[in-house]
């Protein structure tokens, strides 16, 4: 027999399949609910909490005459006075909607009682309170006291600085939330259905290698992935003022450090998708996997905050790397190589789960 | 078995074996090259298994196939590149147009295609933007059909071509699978309808328990038991109830 066999060349379906797959995926409105609208709606609530700077309540009663120290506290415009009968502010400050409140009494001629009430119910608002009120004061009995130079002037000057707001926290954390939203739920429940709805065995029907076709799936949600970290960059750059500390070289690092995140979190997704056939098996291991990380990983909080015997796991998630090493490019202004450390640790973590993907991986 | 032609499929003592289930269990046959082979059996007779094991979507526990003159085992990709495959549900994207698809099969067998006239050739040009998912029954198994021609294969692989579909559009899907026969390719099916494979099929391979229990043309395999002495109780009946539903509804194929 004359025949040529030929190797079937692989580069094209690979292409083809990708890009098909990703229109696939377009064309999906799940992919816009995980990947867009919901870090999309993060955001822009976490800009509106990071855009108001806490103000402070003082409570006034009614009945009280006006003293200095009341027409000292409203040209402060950080304070907000409520005036109201003394019951109603008592109420306001026990539920913690009053910082605190002040009550003036005239004891002599030029001699004046006041008395800071506070409550434990807010303690933020508090410690400020006390500050703001002993400055007043203070200033408030030089005055009455006839000094107008005082000893020791303060000047403040500011210097330029970048103030740093909940969103510049949260924009990162919102980047590892949707890439690996995308990269472990869009994998498992995509692979899934086209192992059962047998797409993926009609496909090895093909002379396309099997590893051809699960790379161009891949390739197609890491497309993906990238879009969504522009646009929740986007996003948060033009509408919430989001500050990328060294512009275009912070945006490519940020894609490049995206990249390495997805085709590390898109081993979890291999390897959930190749050891479970139906979506009902795959729902908790897919949450076993994912949840800790949404929680532990500095997604909506810092890890800094949580106990100590928590921190050893929470921060050697790899999503915990992805967030540390996108924090210190997008708000610390590092470069690249400053955050090998985590890359490290990513690639480490996607080394173990294609190869266990790899030794499982079940076709149908 | 003295013919002149050399088989394009050549089985020999298949076995295949999940467990302690033997599924196929020695078969043997040869399909010619031109004809269209039908294989009958109950569900659970080992159909599809062997077509899967042909088709190299499994790997058989012993014996082997040569498709074209290629063992299955040796070189799979050169058998995949020479067959097309139709399995028994409708697998394609659910969010990719028809055009779409067949272009994607195109790369994947690595030929170049013409969506558009090969949706021409089974009616489905005007469908060529729509979804898998929107298509009827017949629409869809004649999509299906046309799907498997991408690579202009030696052998396709029917598995239940005309399952599930009304009389119309099983009408219509034979008229399709004679056409695909008359351009010189093989056809290789499995189906439950005995009317279907009368009318079909070139020779019939009967499976039970995962074994062939008969192989001919549906003629001798009717002769040979004949010969038995059977005899059916006859009464004439110069049309049955198809023809009066076909005579009432016509012939001409309902799509919505």
């Amino acid at each position: 027999m004359s025949k040529q066999y030929h190797k079937p060349g692989q580069w094209k379906a690979y292409l083809r399949i990708a890009w098909y797959a990703f229109r696939a995926q377009t064309r999906n409105p799940a992919t816009f609910a995980f990947g867009f609208i919901f870090p999309i709606a993060f955001i822009s609530i976490f800009g509106l909490i990071g855009n108001n700077p806490e103000r402070v309540t003082i409570g006034i009663p009614k009945a009280q005459p006006k003293t200095i120290v009341e027409q000292t506290l409203l040209k402060l415009d950080f304070i907000t006075i409520q005036s109201g009968s003394k019951t109603d502010l008592y109420n306001s400050l026990r539920t913690g909607k009053l910082g605190g409140i002040i009550e003036v009494t005239q004891t002599g001629e030029n001699a004046y009682q006041a008395t800071l009430l506070t409550s434990s119910a807010n303690p933020v608002q508090t410690s400020e309170v006390k500050g703001v009120v002993q400055g007043v004061i203070d200033k408030a009995n030089l005055g009455l006291s006839g000094i107008t130079t005082p000893p020791i002037n303060l000047t403040q000057k500011e210097v330029a600085g970048h103030p740093y707001r909940y969103i510049d926290f949260a924009v990162p954390g919102q980047i590892g939330f949707a890439l690996l939203s995308t990269a472990i739920m869009g994998t498992v429940f995509g692979l899934i259905y086209l192992k059962k709805a047998l797409i993926l065995k009609r496909m090895f029907a093909t002379p396309t290698k099997a590893l051809t076709i699960l790379l161009a799936q891949g390739t197609s949600r890491l497309i993906m992935g990238l879009i969504q970290t522009v646009l929740i960059l986007g996003v948060a750059v033009l509408l919430f003022h989001f500050y990328l500390p060294h512009g275009w070289i912070t945006f490519i690092d940020l894609m490049l450090v995206s990249s390495f995140g997805l085709i590390s979190f898109l081993g979890f997704g291999y390897f959930i998708a190749g050891r479970v056939n139906d979506e009902n098996a795959a729902s908790p291991l897919t949450n076993i996997i994912t949840l800790p990380q949404f929680l532990l990983s500095g997604v909506f909080f810092s890890t800094d905050s949580l106990p100590s015997w928590v921190q050893p796991l929470a921060n050697n998630l790899p999503l915990s790397y992805f967030n540390h090493a996108v924090r210190m490019i997008a708000t610390e202004g590092a470069p690249l190589t400053a955050t090998f450390p985590y890359l490290f640790g990513l690639a480490i973590w996607g080394t173990v789960m294609y190869l266990l993907a790899a030794r499982t991986f079940k076709w149908q | 078995m003295a013919n002149a032609k050399t088989p394009i499929i050549e089985v020999r003592n298949l076995v295949k074996k999940f467990g302690d289930f033997t599924a196929v269990d020695g078969v043997s046959f040869a399909v010619e090259e031109g004809e269209i082979f039908g294989i009958l059996g109950p569900n659970g007779a080992g159909k599809t298994t062997t077509l899967e094991i042909i088709e190299t979507l499994q790997k058989q526990t012993d014996g082997q196939i040569l498709v074209d003159g290629v063992d299955t085992l040796v070189h799979p990709w050169e058998v995949k590149s020479r067959i097309g495959v139709q399995l028994q549900s409708s697998n394609f994207y659910p969010q990719l147009t028809l055009v779409e698809l067949l272009n994607m099969f195109g790369a994947m067998y690595d030929v170049q295609v013409d969506p558009m006239a090969m949706l021409k050739k089974v009616q489905l040009e005007d469908k060529a933007k729509s979804f898998v998912d929107k298509l009827s029954g017949g629409q869809k198994q004649r999509f299906s059909i046309v799907s498997t021609l991408v690579n202009n294969p030696r052998v396709i692989f029917l598995d239940e071509p005309t399952t599930g579909l009304d009389p119309q559009a099983r009408i219509n899907l034979w008229e399709m699978i004679e056409a695909i026969k008359k351009s010189g390719t093989t056809l290789v099916l499995t189906t439950h309808y005995m009317d279907e494979a009368e009318k079909l099929c070139d020779r019939l391979a009967i499976m039970d328990h995962g074994r062939i229990v008969k192989i001919g043309t549906p003629k001798k395999l009717i002769d040979e038991l004949l010969k038995t002495g059977f005899k059916k109780e006859v009464r004439p009946q110069p049309a049955t109830l198809e023809d009066v539903f076909i005579h009432l509804t016509g012939r001409h194929l309902r799509d919505e």
